[in-house]
């Protein structure tokens, strides 16, 4: 028998069972969405997901709220391709934007109709994300954020040099020469200069010194 | 028969939507009228007379003074404070004083507030 592949599938994942059943109610009316699931939130609920395989996940902002326990990075984990719409209760930024960092990519908040709801189902989809204007401004401000604390970040975490580069950099910031480098770390001159030159590389410097300056005012070392 | 009037005033857009889809297509309920503005709720009961007015419970701190009020004047009307975040919603009456109940946020648990009707009218 044929099967219809072009349906939306879609599980729905909610502590509060009206919005379980009446959304499936409502969505089982569209002729492009088909519910395959609805569950509360429960130990076996990542497995039950996982067998219902869907290609959206419907869920209440509870998810969220329990995000220490990593349920939805799990789902995602489970089901590859997965898309996750969440219903926020409050126009909370916070929650919006844990939301987020958990992997949804569709917002609708409980103001929103159930047309709505439908709509951004298909939407992610359809590789779309969507996200209520209220909350556009916390995520452009909270992403501005992010870029201004970047390279603080990204320095902090030590732009991604090795534990002998870091070694390497503060002790050329101590004035040691190559030679001087090889003989304490029993390595030969020229490993110390292979080193010497990715570690350039990496922070963008021009030269040793250059790197030394750069690294200790990102407080890499003092 | 006689068909049971309700008034479905919760403010969030999806719950009073999923209200709807959950009375709307029962042969023994009629919607009277539907508002998403509390301040019109008065009105509409004095308007209307529903039988039941259901409201969102997502503001339950104002939920017992305004029910209280709504009982107070029309004591004949219940009241259901559905919660959107919850399982348990609450059900409001007057019976000499108000009485309230705690039902189950789901389809099966509105529909039976709504149609236990004439049992809870026994007072």
């Amino acid at each position: 028998m044929a099967v219809a592949t072009d349906n939306i599938c879609v599980f729905i994942l909610a502590e509060n069972r009206l919005l379980r059943e009446a959304l499936t109610r409502l969505l089982s009316k569209k002729s492009d969405i088909r519910v395959v699931g609805a569950s509360a939130f429960s130990p076996q609920v990542v497995e039950q997901i996982s067998a219902a395989a869907p290609d959206v996940l419907l869920s209440d902002s509870t998810a969220v709220a329990l995000s220490d326990l990593q349920l939805i990075p799990e789902v995602r984990g489970a089901v590859p391709g997965l898309k996750v719409v969440m219903i926020g209760m409050e126009a909370e930024p916070e929650t919006f934007l844990r939301a987020i960092h958990d992997g949804v990519v569709g917002y609708v908040l409980k103001d929103a109709s159930a047309m709505e709801v439908a709509a951004a189902v298909r939407s992610v989809a359809g590789d779309e994300a969507v996200c209520p204007p209220t909350l556009c401004l916390a995520l452009f401000r909270h992403l501005a954020t992010q870029r201004s604390q970047a390279p603080n970040f990204h320095f902090k975490h030590n732009l991604g040099l090795t534990r002998r580069e870091q070694q390497l950099v503060q002790m050329i910031g101590r004035g040691l020469t190559n030679k001087e480098i090889a003989s304490q770390l029993n390595l030969s001159e020229q490993t110390v200069k292979n080193h010497v030159h990715r570690m350039l590389h990496k922070v963008g410097a021009s030269d040793r010194l250059a790197a030394v300056e750069l690294c200790r005012s990102q407080g890499i070392f003092t | 028969m006689q068909k049971i009037r309700v008034l479905v005033a919760n403010r969030p857009r999806l719950m009073r939507d999923l209200v709807l889809a959950t009375i709307g297509e029962q042969p023994d309920i009629e919607v009277v009228g539907e508002t998403k503005d509390e301040a019109e709720i008065t009105e509409l009961v004095e308007r209307l007379r529903p039988d039941y007015l259901i409201v969102a419970l997502d503001e339950p701190e104002i939920r017992p003074g305004l029910c209280g009020f709504l009982l107070g004047r029309y004591p004949q009307m219940k009241i259901l404070a559905v919660a959107p975040e919850r399982n348990s919603s609450i059900f409001y009456w007057a019976f000499v004083d108000i009485r309230t109940k705690r039902v189950e946020t789901s389809e099966l648990g509105i529909l039976n507030v709504l149609r236990s009707k004439a049992e809870l009218v026994e007072i």
